[in-house]
């Protein structure tokens, strides 16, 4: 069954289209990266799907049922934007709040166990403006971590995050979705972060789905390069320009060839022309590369 | 294979809801900030007007004595005043003597500074209890998790006439330490007791007259507070002069009866309005 299941979803604001005939299948289970540019139409969706703004059209269906249905959103956890807290309040209160909203009996030894899956237990009676950014993040998560949800919809939960918050945020959303069978729906920026988690991919463009992908799927479209440093960068660019269809420089100074071809095969026609390669090597391109050129396409 | 969620029934949401709401509202300051000027505002209210009573202002742009500050007559003028009786309980008619008493009563500083006034102060814990839902984001979690709007009404409406009521009946412990610090009259002049406490029952289901009105202005102006406050003091305006007769010191079973029904009315009508509008509006 897919957990989230989107159908011709329109938004507009006045004259403004935010959603455009949106289709979205989000499978059970999934880690589901969704990725747009700024103004896109994701977190417009994702509000709607949480139920905080209304559709203009279109379907939204979680596990089945319509999105409005009162026991299905019960078990979704959200964090949009910033986590909805009480600054003045503690954590612990904060939590209690939320427990008692979705009418946790003994909330207490959830609570405990949710701060414990964020690394925030020791935090629990800091007051909610005191903490830092990385922690509000990952006190959000915990707040939505609560009754026990099947469907997670995190809005750019990493940003703010240090080195270590991320490695920290990846390993819990790795362990719900591996361990407790919880569906994620996640919109980032960092796309490194995202490539390193997520097990489908939506792309969003003008409000509408332009690409929707399994990683394995993403995995098989990212095209292999080689590349390559010589001594005469102008003329190995020339060189190549004339016996391959796409060579690019890339920003750390490489050249690259897209074209399906062997390392072994590039050296040996450099060095008929005169030319030593001084470093080499075969890679993928990777989603934000990937990405970005499917936005260019797009323009 | 389809999941199951379990079904939260209505008593369930709206038990939990209320825990959070009175929980939020005992444990904000706020509300033990507003019962305690309730309670001290009547006895500064008569110590100080006592203190003036029988002193002729100067009227400033003529230079000529005004007319003598008038004091309360008894403890219980800052609670309301007797109603010319009809066979409504002069709910709607203030004819006669006591009309004129009234009417005359009108322009006196006695008659603007009591417990009427509470009606519009309650307007303060509502539209900042409402907007710092939104503010915070607490809205946000809360209309994720649970769809249905009316709980959130229903709970707001009860948790504000419960925080209301305590304005009020502080107001009225205020009101009698006042008398009894000033060494006023308790005297009972045209009521008893009995219909002295219908008079405060009344006074406390008013409250939830005016606590749908506060609160569907709250809902829509979402996190702006002033907004809502500004709103909210402007359509309080206009019930303002129904509260003296609805809520006599005279009151009888039918005055109770008609702030039940209102309460009941205002409670269901505006609140279906409060609905709608979260319903038809972006909670974010």
């Amino acid at each position: 069954m897919n957990a989230i299941e989107i159908r011709n979803l329109t938004k507009t604001f006045g004259p403004k289209v935010a959603v455009n005939g949106l289709d979205m299948t989000v499978p059970e289970g999934a880690i589901y990266g969704f990725i747009g540019e700024n103004g896109s139409g994701k977190s417009t969706t994702e509000k709607i799907i949480c139920g905080l703004i209304h559709a203009s059209s279109g379907s939204v269906r979680l596990y089945g049922r319509d999105h409005t249905d009162g026991d299905v959103r019960a078990r979704v956890g959200v964090l949009i934007e910033a986590p909805g807290c009480f600054p003045g309040m503690t954590v612990w209160n904060n939590m209690l709040i939320q427990a008692a909203n979705l009418g946790i009996e003994n909330p207490e030894e959830e609570i405990i166990k949710v701060l414990k899956t964020v690394r925030m237990e020791g935090a629990a009676g800091n007051k909610y403006k005191n903490c830092s950014l990385g922690m509000k993040q990952r006190i959000g998560i915990a707040m939505a971590l609560l009754g026990n949800p099947v469907l997670l919809v995190l809005d750019e939960p990493i940003n703010g995050l240090d080195a270590d918050g991320m490695r920290i945020m990846r390993e819990v959303l790795c362990d719900l979705a591996e361990n407790h069978g919880v569906t994620i729906v996640i919109s980032s920026h960092i796309l490194g972060e995202l490539e390193k988690i997520a097990t489908h991919y939506g792309i969003i463009r003008g409000g509408k789905m332009i690409r929707e992908m399994t990683a394995d799927e993403l995995e098989a479209s990212c095209r292999t390069y080689v590349a390559l440093k010589t001594q005469d960068m102008n003329r190995t660019r020339y060189l190549l320009g004339c016996k391959y269809s796409r060579v690019e420089e890339d920003e750390a100074g490489y050249i690259r060839v897209y074209d399906l071809t062997t390392p072994e095969q590039i050296v040996t026609y450099l060095y008929e022309n005169n030319l030593l390669v001084s470093e080499i090597l075969t890679d993928k391109i990777s989603l934000e590369e990937y990405y970005i050129d499917l936005m260019k396409e797009g323009r | 294979m389809e999941r199951n969620f379990e079904c939260n029934t209505f008593g369930r949401r709206l038990k939990s809801m209320l825990k959070v709401d009175l929980r939020r509202m005992f444990t904000s300051l706020l509300i033990y900030i507003l019962v305690a000027s309730c309670l001290v505002m009547p006895i500064v209210i008569t110590v100080m007007v006592e203190m003036m009573e029988g002193t002729t202002p100067i009227d400033q742009q003529t230079g000529l004595p005004g007319e003598p500050i008038k004091g309360f007559d008894s403890a219980w003028q800052i609670i309301g005043s007797v109603s010319g009786g009809d066979a409504m309980g002069g709910m709607g008619s203030t004819s006669g003597e006591a009309g004129d008493q009234m009417a005359e009563m009108s322009m006196d500083i006695t008659s603007m500074c009591n417990i009427n006034m509470l009606y519009f102060l309650i307007a303060v814990p509502v539209c900042l209890f409402v907007s710092d839902d939104f503010r915070s984001g607490y809205a946000k979690n809360l209309f994720t998790v649970r769809a249905k709007k009316t709980d959130y009404v229903i709970s707001k409406t009860i948790v504000c006439f419960i925080g209301g009521a305590l304005m009020i009946l502080a107001f009225f412990i205020g009101s009698l330490l006042g008398g009894v610090i000033s060494g006023l009259p308790f005297d009972m002049v045209g009521f008893n007791a009995g219909e002295l406490v219908m008079c405060i029952i009344s006074k406390v289901l008013l409250v939830s007259v005016f606590v749908p009105i506060y609160l569907v202005v709250s809902v829509a102006a979402k996190q702006r507070a002033w907004l809502s406050l500004l709103l909210s003091f402007g359509v309080g305006m206009f019930l303002f002069m129904m509260i003296p007769m609805m809520t006599p010191l005279n009151a009888s079973v039918m005055n109770v009866i008609l702030c039940l029904a209102g309460g009941v009315m205002f409670g269901a009508g505006l609140g279906a309005v409060s609905n709608l509008v979260l319903k038809k509006t972006a909670l974010v």
